[in-house]
């Protein structure tokens, strides 16, 4: 697979040498370029990115903010700082922030390339795994209490997720900008992966607080109910959806559906009180005239209805492609869960696809 | 009739309050800031009315707005909201108001239409 190598450099010269330079390596990586760290962090975003070289000083943000970035948000993708104003200080600097590799102005453009293969080279050193279900595998690494960091490549969609293990317990997980529980959630829904292994965890901060198990069984049953409730949605369609939805909601409704009941369960916990979601066209009646009402009053588009029928159970109308039901116990938080999945809703454009 | 809302419209973000009888009438209307169209020119409120199907409460959130309708006894109260309005208190206040709905002195007009909806 060829790699994303992203150069940050404010000088234009030299960022056009070096991706002149380095582009003869064009069979192992690409060269995607960034004129300062505030573009750097934008495009880091965007694009799947497997290693930053990075100068140092460069205006609006430098090369240590960029370095403590992408520790932060990205910590699977490797360093390389480049300096014109070396000191043993700085080199020390940016080793202690977590740069793999540190090379002083003016270098031979081929040291720069060999760091560069180097450091791709360590992603799967521990091997790599073609066409596997990641579930089981997974279940391994947690049995032999493996400390790694494991890229998997979604064969279907192109897509890229990282996970981060220590001592066979999950760390955290990112796809793209998205990182966590919900980033697992996104890994283990796919199918088809191929799977790197690195023997070593860049991830020193515990994001994920649940068990693997409850995690692998979670999404299995949301495959599950993908497969038996969904219409077939072809990978680019998928795949560009998942972009505009910030990777958190699925294009399909089931992964709406999930992703739902994940939030509730997240944001509220045990006194979440629902009980069932599920389609309901019984009620798109009631949304039709819902948003006539709204129209009248240009209330914008409808985001949700909460509905008491005087019985032991109060539904959430959501409005949509399909309208989905939620079910919930009427002693729940009413205003908690109304504002979760108003805010849901918002964050998602209606959830639809 | 507009004393007994004078609390509620009061409230912050609260726009006005609607009410209808059981066939979708309005009965009575209160605003806080004037309507760009009056409700009275659309028809389609008994439609609306007959799609909540008898619920208690409905609560509809829309991206710049909510509605709280309430039913009463002989109707339905119909609450017109921002997207700030302090939703528990409106109930409470939805519910202390119920009772006071059921004494109204209605007009022989609000008469007649509520008792249709018998």
């Amino acid at each position: 697979m060829i790699r994303n190598v992203m150069i940050v450099d404010d000088d234009k010269e030299m960022l056009l040498s070096l991706k002149e330079g380095l582009e003869r390596h064009f069979d192992t990586f690409r060269i995607v370029t960034a004129d300062d760290g505030l573009t750097a962090v934008d495009k880091l975003k965007e694009d799947s990115i497997s290693l930053v070289v990075s100068d140092l000083k460069m205006p609006r943000m430098d090369g240590f903010s960029l370095l403590a970035h992408i520790m932060e948000h990205y910590p699977d993708i490797p360093v390389i700082i480049i300096t014109g104003y070396g000191t043993p200080e700085m080199e020390s600097l940016a080793r202690e922030g977590g740069a793999v590799g540190y090379i002083a102005k003016p270098f031979m453009i081929e040291d720069l390339a060999r760091k560069i293969v180097t450091a791709l080279r360590k992603e799967s050193e521990g091997g790599t795994l073609h066409s596997v279900s990641s579930g089981m595998f997974l279940q391994l690494i947690e049995m032999e209490q493996k400390t790694c960091t494991i890229r998997l490549v979604d064969k279907k969609t192109g897509k890229q997720g990282v996970l981060f293990f220590h001592k066979g317990e999950l760390f955290d997980a990112r796809v793209g900008s998205l990182q966590g529980e919900a980033a697992a959630y996104q890994v283990f829904s796919w199918d088809d992966v191929t799977l790197s292994i690195q023997n070593d965890c860049p991830q020193r901060q515990k994001r994920i607080h649940t068990e693997l198990q409850t995690i692998l069984l979670d999404s299995t049953r949301l495959k599950d109910e993908a497969a038996s409730e969904e219409e077939p949605v072809s990978p680019s369609k998928s795949s560009e959806s998942l972009e505009k939805v910030t990777q958190v909601a699925e294009s399909d409704k089931a992964s709406f559906i999930g992703t739902i009941r994940r939030k509730l369960e997240m944001e509220i916990g045990e006194k979440r009180g629902f009980d069932a979601i599920y389609e309901d066209s019984s009620w798109d009646g009631l949304v039709a005239e819902a948003e006539r009402v709204g129209g009248f009053f240009h209330a914008g588009n409808l985001k949700l209805m909460y509905m008491d029928r005087g019985e032991s159970r109060d539904l959430i109308v959501l409005p949509g492609r399909k309208t989905t039901v939620i079910s919930v116990n009427n002693r729940c938080p009413r205003d908690r869960v109304v504002e979760v999945v108003s805010d849901h809703m918002s964050a998602t454009n209606g959830g639809e696809p | 009739m507009r004393e007994l809302f004078d609390d509620i419209l009061s409230m912050s973000d609260v726009h006005g309050v609607m009410l209808f009888s059981v066939e979708g009438k309005l009965l009575f209307k209160e605003f806080n800031t004037p309507l760009i169209e009056e409700p009275e020119t659309r028809n389609w409120w008994p439609i609306f009315i007959d799609s909540l199907s008898g619920a208690r409460e409905v609560d509809l959130v829309f991206e710049r707005s909510r509605l709280y309708v309430r039913r009463i006894e002989k109707g339905y109260l119909m609450l017109v909201l921002g997207a700030l309005a302090p939703m528990a208190m409106l109930r409470l206040n939805c519910d202390l108001l119920v009772p006071s709905l059921r004494q109204v002195r209605l007009t022989k007009g609000l008469r007649q239409l509520f008792r249709k909806g018998r």
